[in-house]
């Protein structure tokens, strides 16, 4: 018995295509029910995100599993086979591909951390309905494991890799948890929207939106769940806000020094964060100069997520080494032979039937198969 | 943080022994001085770095360890001070000079996080982010952390000071003097920062500052 993977990600098929391919989630234990019903298939775990979609499993014959399960993909989500073609890995490339994945080496933003608690997730909802056996938890154990050395060993999480995740990165740096944050948001663009719904996802508690155009201004407050400010009163509630996103179609500056200087005397010695992603630019440069107050603009932050990418671009290798130097250490375990169990000294009759782990044949729905080694 | 905790044993080890050749708390030279406070720096760094969410404290606190150590060393080269056992103990002697001594390590971390504040606002306000800048915790901790050791060293030296009227052998004037010019500044510091909320820098550069006061009175001590 060995192990496959089949799939398809972000690289090799266009979201139409993958949209297409997903898995329901509720429906996963039903669908392994089917693919465990395959013949040449006797575990599987199938991995379904935004960004790929992949069925590891294990077979007496791989290329025949894999054979039978292109088959099963392209009927059971009713697609041409000329639309799509699936990546096909057995043995050590099939474990390989998981480390990586796990790694979030083959994330569409490289080094990204969610990948690992969705192959979490998928190896819970296989062991669940007991789709896994033997193969598959050590696969999958033994993933988690590399998943955790490589993200502790190498820089592959650092440094953002988009403006709105460098613009939180900042503000994490500044304010650390960003739980009771004010943000008030100067213009309501998309940017500015989808910078503040970042903020917003790590914890900052209120928004304040001022707009030239009132009405849209209400709009994007409540979509935020915050507080609408008429443009002739914003200054005033300018002391309030912990980070400031400005974007407005002005031709010249909004926000100066001097505002900011009054601003600060209010704040009494806490920081603000502002975020021009304006351009023209909204906020002026000496706003910089201002002690405790940290500007930002649009360019800078690209440049700091671009940083972010070739960081992550160069820990690549670096990744691939601690992958590789696991593997060489402690070799892949779900394709290692299994353990001879002891001879009992009286075997009893009736325990005629093989202990391997190998011999459980297909797919057998019942709770003792997932537990047999965890 | 392995590194450190070795350090720290190695430490303890020897301010153990000092104390058994000694019959007291080993402070009876510049040397043993410089090494009590190391110590209390390391001791301050493990109960409250992880407490006030201090990464990477240690390894800003630890050139200020290795440079009072080689001081140290250098003093015990050119004049090891033998054996001073005391004929009695007086336990507020030994209450006053260990105290204060910690004391001096909650406020050479107050400094390492000013430290630590000027190098990241520095930093940010350059938007060039090296390889320590990701590790550094966030500017609101490292003012929080400041203002708390600040607090400490003087909840500790006040209590150094009280303890020196209990001694059987009161202190000199001098020694007095001096004491209560490090407790006033750091008095001042910390009061003006509560009324009238220092700025961050400003708040930053009196500790380092303030410590570097400190150190020039317990030398003259």
């Amino acid at each position: 018995v060995s192990i496959f993977c089949i799939g398809v990600n972000h690289k090799t098929a266009p979201v139409e295509i993958r949209e297409r391919l997903a898995f329901v989630e509720e429906k996963i234990p039903d669908d392994l029910h089917r693919i465990c019903q395959i013949d040449t298939v006797v575990e599987a775990v199938v991995l379904s995100t935004c960004n790929r979609v992949e069925v590891y499993g294990a077979s007496d014959s791989p290329p025949l599993a894999l054979n039978d399960l292109n088959d099963f993909l392209i009927h059971h989500f009713k697609i041409e086979s000329e639309q799509v073609e699936f990546y096909k890995f057995q043995s050590e490339a099939a474990a390989h591909h998981l480390f990586e994945v796990a790694s979030g080496l083959d994330s569409m933003v490289l080094g990204e951390t969610e990948i690992f608690g969705q192959v979490k997730k998928a190896y819970a909802a296989a062991l669940n309905s007991g789709a896994t056996s033997r193969r598959m938890n050590k696969l999958f154990q033994q993933s988690f494991s590399i998943g955790k050395l490589v993200r502790s060993n190498t820089r592959i999480q650092q440094g953002a890799t988009s403006v709105g995740a460098a613009a939180v990165d900042l503000a994490e740096k500044i304010f650390g948890q960003l739980q009771g944050c004010q943000v008030m948001l100067v213009g309501a663009g998309d940017m500015s929207r989808s910078t503040a719904q970042s903020l917003l996802s790590r914890g900052a508690s209120e928004m304040i939106v001022t707009n030239r155009s009132y009405h849209k201004a209400l709009e994007l407050a409540e979509d935020l769940g915050g507080r609408a400010v008429h443009f002739d009163d914003w200054e005033e509630a300018l002391h309030e806000a912990d980070i400031i996103i400005s974007s407005t179609s002005a031709p010249g500056i909004v926000i100066d020094a001097a505002m900011i200087r009054e601003a600060m005397r209010k704040r009494r010695g806490h920081s603000l964060f502002l975020i021009d992603i304006a351009v023209p630019r909204d906020i002026a440069d000496q706003v910089g100069d201002v002690d405790n107050a940290y500007l930002y603009n649009i360019d800078q932050l690209q440049i700091l997520a671009d940083e972010g990418l070739s960081c992550r671009e160069r820990q690549i290798a670096i990744c691939r080494k601690v992958i590789h130097d696991h593997i060489e250490k402690r070799g892949i375990q779900a394709l290692a032979p299994p353990r001879e169990q002891p001879r009992p000294k009286d075997p009893p009759e009736e325990s005629s039937t093989s202990s391997g782990d190998d011999a459980l044949g297909p797919f057998v729905p019942s709770p003792g198969n997932a537990n047999q080694d965890p | 943080m392995a590194l450190m905790a070795l350090g720290f044993v190695f430490q303890s080890l020897f301010l153990w022994e000092r104390g058994q050749l000694h019959n007291r708390c080993p402070i009876t030279s510049g040397g043993e001085i410089l090494i009590f406070i190391s110590w209390s720096i390391v001791i301050m760094y493990f109960f409250l770095g992880r407490a006030f969410r201090l990464s990477l404290l240690g390894v800003f606190s630890a050139p200020m360890v290795f440079l009072f150590q080689s001081i140290a060393l250098l003093l015990f080269w050119r004049n090891d001070p033998v054996p001073r056992p005391p004929a009695e103990v007086d336990r507020w002697l030994e209450m006053h000079a260990s105290t204060s001594l910690f004391a001096y390590g909650a406020f050479a971390l107050a400094a390492v996080a000013g430290v630590m504040y000027l190098f990241l606002d520095r930093q940010l306000k350059r938007r060039n982010h090296g390889q320590l800048f990701y590790n550094l915790p966030p500017i609101r901790y490292l003012v929080e952390a400041l203002v708390r050791l600040i607090i400490i060293g003087l909840i500790l030296t006040t209590a150094g000071i009280v303890s020196a009227f209990f001694m059987k052998q009161h202190p000199t004037e001098i020694h007095l003097a001096l004491s209560g010019a490090v407790w006033l500044v750091y008095a001042l510091v910390l009061a003006i920062h509560i009324f009238k909320r220092l700025r961050p820098r400003t708040l930053s550069i009196c500790a380092i500052f303030s410590f570097l006061l400190a150190l020039l009175t317990l030398s003259a001590v």
